[in-house]
């Protein structure tokens, strides 16, 4: 039993020293981080957008255009009249970033409905979203009290949609909304995709360096074949572990202190892109097992991959179609959470191959019946003990040849070895 | 430290074991009737030899002859298709005696990033050395062999001789009885295969047992009490080295020359005087027809106007034997 120990703990010391774990244990929450906080530093820099705004109108519209945005907090608008010269200057103006950019109205506006925006900023969808919407309140606006209704009734009508949404599950209205559900749904499908990825290729390196240097015969003199897997495939899969923990840890203070955050980086508070996830102790739990699930079967597969090369570039073809199979899932990723109750959907999170990654979405993405998720756990863990079974096997011989990799008909003979 | 008289009783003696099989008391190896099949090939085939305790033991064959085969049988590293094996005169395979077994595989290598004391450690741990015990061994052997400033080092920053050495601390470590050495000479500078060779002799002066295989005959010659020739995974023979050299019966002559050899190329080709010869040019290893005279062919070579400066009555040589028996079909390796 101390030889698993030791077998484990190499596993585990080694990898938690090199420079590789600790770059990829920093990198995704850097990563992270950025994706919710550059966005905020962007619409914070500067504050409101200033815009000037041409005023080519016979009415009042124009000066009701620059209240209006101005009344929005986006904009900065001024209202400049419009004469011979005024678009050239205000172009120049914006080239040399002295104003963001230049909205051009006239009369046609409330006529065709069309006006123009020049500006260094058209391609942020939240400002050109905001513009048109402005415009587009005041465009009804006027028709309709150039049609004459009443004022008040106007005022009335121009109040602002808002739509709420909350995810049903279980008959019961959650704190969770759709945006929610979204991003923890792709969220636990990209972490488990690329956690279980990481870290089968990192049991199959340790297969490949074991066998390159000859190390695996003083090894399989000292302990059995499936020991030894069995205690690099725990090892790795600790560190697996630890690199989730850590991602789990920043992750949740960047998320409780991002406020504090984005204040000492000078960027606004500013409405969030990303909504919190709200991880339940369920949810938690659904995604530790298929993790557990699906990394012990891909490690398997993936050290038998290994096992049955003699040199990197084998392996990397070897384990080309392991890589295929889980990358099914994970292209999936949009299908399942936008129909987590389709017959596709229900299929991926039912078969062992692909249910570590579907089942988690479909949780994570709708309700879910109970005994679909019993049935899928005990096809996985089936899955992997079937899996473990062939895979040690082809490892067992596998570990100890040389020359060039077997074809199907030798591994088959491999397995059914005594 | 040999309790010799027990020994030499021992060395004759047969007991029979619970499921009939007779073993040689105080044999650390004993092979049964080994027989290992690979697709399209048997690499061993019904192979029996016994390794007695505290000799140094050779396993000798040429290329592809199946010696890593059966000393990877030994190891339970394979199992073999049919046959025993036993070790110790006990029960239990290599991998149930790993503590008492140092290994050194034929092809060398180590965990290229890991540091030398934690390799050590580590391998010594396999062997089922406690942490601390293996820690304060391995210092110890790393201090002897120079390495001690290394011990911290990467194996990928050691020289090529460093890492052997260090390998060669991990096979004993843990101060194994029996220590196999698969082709422990391939490779070594001329120093290091000294060093080797003092270490090999200096395991036997300690009690351990040895075995190994080799294709260089000069060394199996100089360094083993015992030994076995295989050839095809079949065993041709085995024993001592005098028990192998006597059947080798008749005259053996060792000639060398001292510039000029005079007609001996063809004096070495009379069929009346010389049955088989290994002409090396100024060397020569001959055996001579049953009856014929060495004085005949010493007047015939300096009349012939050859510098003698040896012209000895020897046992054949090891080399010889090996290749009067394998013959030249012996060798997979063309």
């Amino acid at each position: 039993m101390s030889k698993v120990g030791a077998v484990i703990r190499r596993e585990f010391v080694e990898r938690v020293r090199s420079r590789w774990f600790w770059i990829s244990a920093i990198l995704l929450p850097v990563l992270f981080a950025m994706i919710f906080l550059l966005p905020m530093m962007f619409m914070g820099s500067g504050g409101a957008r200033r815009i000037a705004v041409v005023d080519g109108t016979t009415t009042d519209l124009g000066t009701r255009v620059t209240a209006a945005l101005a009344a929005g907090g986006t904009f900065a608008a001024t209202r400049v009249a419009r004469h011979s010269g005024v678009i050239d200057s205000l172009t120049r103006q914006t080239a040399t970033k002295a104003i963001d950019g230049l909205l051009i109205v006239d009369d046609s506006l409330v006529v065709t409905g069309s006006a123009e925006y020049r500006g260094t900023n058209v391609s942020s969808l939240r400002d050109m979203q905001e513009l048109e919407r402005t415009l587009g309140v005041l465009v009804i606006a006027t028709r309709l009290e150039q049609a004459g209704v009443d004022s008040r009734v106007l005022a009335r009508a121009e109040l602002p949609l808002r739509l709420t949404t909350r995810k049903i599950s279980a008959a019961q209205t959650t704190g969770e909304s759709s945006t929610e559900s979204f991003s923890l749904a792709y969220l636990m499908g990209t972490i488990l995709y690329t956690t279980i990825l990481m870290y089968g290729v990192n049991v199959k390196s340790s297969v490949l360096e074991e066998k390159t240097t000859r190390i695996v015969e003083v090894l399989v003199s000292s302990v059995r074949p499936f020991t030894l897997l069995f205690g690099k495939v725990i090892g790795v899969g600790a560190v697996s572990l630890l690199q989730l923990l850590i991602w789990a840890v920043a992750g949740k203070l960047l998320l409780s202190e991002r406020a504090t955050l984005a204040a000492q980086l000078g960027a606004d508070q500013g409405p969030a892109l990303f909504e919190i996830p709200h991880v339940s102790a369920a949810t938690g739990a659904v995604f530790a097992a298929y993790f557990l699930g699906g990394f012990f079967l891909y490690s398997a597969m993936f050290a038998a991959a290994g096992a049955m090369s003699s040199s990197e570039q084998e392996a990397q073809q070897a384990q080309q179609p392991i890589v295929l199979v889980l990358l099914v899932s994970f292209v999936s990723l949009f299908v399942l959470i936008g129909d987590p109750s389709s017959t596709f959907a229900i299929v991926l999170s039912l078969v062992p191959f692909t249910s570590p990654i579907a089942m988690p979405v479909r949780w994570a993405a709708g309700d879910l019946p109970l005994t679909d998720l019993a049935v899928s756990l005990g096809l996985l863990v089936i899955g992997v003990v079937g899996t473990t079974w062939i895979a040690a096997r082809i490892y067992r011989v596998g570990i100890l040849m040389t020359g060039k990799r077997p074809n199907i008909k030798e591994l088959v003979r491999w397995v059914r070895a005594s | 430290m040999r309790a010799a008289p027990l020994e030499r009783v021992a060395g004759r003696a047969q007991v029979t074991t619970r499921n009939g099989a007779t073993l040689t008391p105080r044999s650390v190896v004993e092979l049964q009737g080994i027989t290992k099949r690979f697709a399209g090939h048997t690499a061993v085939d019904n192979l029996s030899l016994v390794v007695p305790k505290g000799v140094i033991y050779g396993l000798l064959g040429p290329n592809g002859a199946g010696k890593t085969t059966t000393i990877r049988i030994i190891l339970s590293i394979l199992l073999a298709d049919s046959g025993r094996v036993h070790l110790f005169g006990e029960t239990g395979n290599g991998r149930d005696q790993t503590a008492r077994i140092g290994y050194l595989p034929e092809e060398r290598g180590l965990y290229r990033k890991m540091r030398v004391l934690d390799v050590l450690v580590f391998l010594a741990r396999m062997k089922g050395v406690e942490r601390p015990t293996a820690r304060l061994r391995a210092e110890q052997w790393l201090e002897r062999f120079g390495l001690a400033p290394w011990r911290m080092r990467r194996i990928d920053e050691l020289s090529k001789g460093m890492q052997q050495k260090v390998q060669f601390i991990s096979t004993l470590l843990h101060e194994p009885e029996l220590v196999v050495l698969d082709e422990p000479f391939a490779g070594l500078d001329p120093v290091n295969a000294q060093a080797l060779k003092d270490t090999v002799l200096e395991l036997r002066q300690r009690g351990a047992t040895v075995l190994f295989s080799t294709h260089i005959m000069e060394q199996a010659e100089k360094l083993c009490d015992q030994l076995c020739i295989i050839a095809r995974g079949r065993k041709l023979v085995d024993g001592s080295l005098s028990d192998i050299k006597r059947p080798a019966s008749g005259q053996h002559l060792a000639i060398s020359f001292d510039g000029s050899a005079g007609n001996a190329a063809a004096l070495f080709c009379d069929p009346r005087m010389v049955k088989r010869v290994d002409d090396y040019g100024q060397f020569a290893e001959l055996e001579l027809v049953p009856g014929a005279d060495p004085q005949d062919l010493l007047r015939a070579l300096v009349q012939s106007g050859a510098r003698l400066s040896r012209f000895q009555l020897v046992e054949p040589s090891l080399h010889k034997i090996f290749v009067d028996l394998v013959g030249n079909g012996g060798s997979d390796n063309v």
